[in-house]
C-alpha cells in the first residue's frame, strides 16, 4: 500500500516536472500563422501556416484548389478567389446560403487533404501549436 | 501514421460506441434472463410506483441517510460523476469534431474551465484509490482489477490534459487519448462500469422490497 502511493507520488511530482520545465520552447511566436481576428473569442491560437513552404514542399500549383468558387452548389471551373476573404462566403455560423463555416472549411480542407496525401499534420495541436 | 490517426478517429468510434451500446442491451438481456431463470419471485412485488420512488430518492444529492453519514465521499462522487459526462460531452475540440462530421453542435464549455474541470476529474479518481486503501470496509471489498478500472477512467482525461497544452510527445499522446477514450466505452458493458446501466436495476428491487414488502423507506 505504502509502496502504491509513494509510486503515485513518483509520477505526480514527474508530471509536474514535465511540465514546470516544458513550456518555454522559444520561437514559436515568430511562426507563421492564420490570422484568427474572424472569431470574436478564439479558443486556440492561429494555425501554424506558411503559405508559401507549404505550396512549395506540397506541391500545390493549382491556386483555385483553396481559393475556389462556388456557384451554389457547384464549382465554377477556371475561377479562383484569392482577392476575397475566406469568410466572405464562409461565415462563422453555417447558415442556409452556406453550410460549411469559417472554422469548418479550414478544418476539413487542411486535414482531409492531409488524409488523403498521408502526410501532414491532422491532430489539433499540430496546427494550433501553443 | 495518418491512416492510422484516420482509423482510430473514425471506423474505431463507431465500432466503440456499437460495442458500447449493444453491449450494454446484451448485458440487460443477460440479467433478465437471469432474473427469470433464479429469482422470478421478485416480480410478484416489483413495481414501478416503488421503483420510481427509490430511483429519484437516490437521485437527490445527500437525501437518502447513508449518503449524510459520509458527505465528504458523497460531495466527491457526486461532483465525479456529473463531470464524468459533461467535460467530454460539452468539450469544445469535442463538439468540433462532432459538427465536421455530423454538422450538429451545441454549448461548449471555455477551454481554460474544462482544464480545471479534468484536473478536478483526476483528483477525484485519486480521492477512490486512496478510499479504497485506507477505509477498512471498502478496502475488504477491494480487489485490484478496481484499480486498474480507476487507472483506466483517469486515462482518457490525464492524456487529454497532456495533449491540450501540447507538453510533449503530442501525437502519441492524442492517440493515447483517443485509444484510451474508446477503450472506456467498450469496457462499459463488460465491467463494473455497468452500473451506470445497472443502478436503476438495483433501485427497482430494493425500493420494490423496501416499498411493497416491508412498507419502509429504502433511502
Amino acid at each position: 500500500m505504502t509502496r502504491t502511493l509513494v509510486f503515485m507520488g513518483f509520477i505526480l511530482f514527474l508530471f509536474t516536472a514535465v511540465v514546470a520545465f516544458s513550456n518555454t520552447e522559444p520561437g514559436t511566436d515568430e511562426l507563421e500563422r492564420l490570422d484568427t481576428s474572424a472569431f470574436e473569442k478564439p479558443q486556440r491560437p492561429g494555425a501554424v501556416f506558411g503559405h508559401d513552404d507549404h505550396n512549395e514542399m506540397a506541391g500545390i500549383e493549382d491556386c483555385d484548389v483553396c481559393h475556389h468558387v462556388y456557384d451554389g452548389k457547384n464549382r465554377v471551373e477556371g475561377e479562383s478567389s484569392e482577392d476575397s476573404p475566406c469568410s466572405e462566403c464562409h461565415s462563422l455560423k453555417a447558415n442556409p446560403e452556406n453550410l460549411i463555416s469559417l472554422s469548418v472549411a479550414y478544418h476539413k480542407r487542411c486535414r482531409n487533404c492531409h488524409f488523403e496525401t498521408n502526410k501532414g499534420p491532422v491532430l489539433c495541436g499540430e496546427c494550433h501549436i501553443k | 501514421m495518418n491512416a492510422f490517426i484516420a482509423f482510430i478517429m473514425g471506423p474505431m468510434v463507431w465500432i466503440a460506441f456499437l460495442i458500447f451500446i449493444l453491449g450494454l442491451i446484451f448485458k440487460l438481456v443477460v440479467i433478465i434472463k437471469d432474473v427469470n431463470a433464479r429469482e422470478s419471485y421478485v416480480y410478484s412485488y416489483l413495481s414501478v410506483k416503488y421503483s420510481l420512488r427509490s430511483i429519484f430518492a437516490w437521485l437527490i444529492p445527500f437525501f437518502p441517510q447513508s449518503t449524510r453519514q459520509s458527505p465528504v465521499f458523497y460531495a466527491i462522487s457526486y461532483i465525479f460523476h456529473l463531470l464524468l459526462f459533461i467535460v467530454p460531452v460539452f468539450l469544445m475540440s469535442h463538439i468540433v469534431l462532432v459538427n465536421e462530421a455530423f454538422q450538429l453542435s451545441w454549448f461548449a464549455l471555455d477551454d481554460t474551465l474544462a482544464d480545471i474541470l479534468t484536473v478536478i476529474v483526476v483528483l477525484a479518481l485519486v480521492f477512490f484509490a486512496v478510499r479504497r486503501q485506507t477505509v477498512p470496509e471498502v478496502k475488504y471489498l477491494t480487489s485490484f482489477n478496481d484499480y486498474v478500472l480507476l487507472i483506466i477512467v483517469a486515462l482518457p482525461f490525464i492524456t487529454g490534459f497532456l495533449a491540450y497544452h501540447q507538453f510533449f510527445f503530442y501525437r502519441q499522446m492524442v492517440i493515447a487519448h483517443v485509444i484510451s477514450g474508446e477503450l472506456v466505452l467498450i469496457l462499459i458493458p463488460f465491467s463494473k462500469f455497468s452500473h451506470m446501466v445497472m443502478a436503476p436495476l438495483t433501485r427497482a428491487y430494493m425500493g420494490s422490497e423496501f416499498g411493497n414488502v416491508r412498507h419502509a423507506k429504502d433511502w
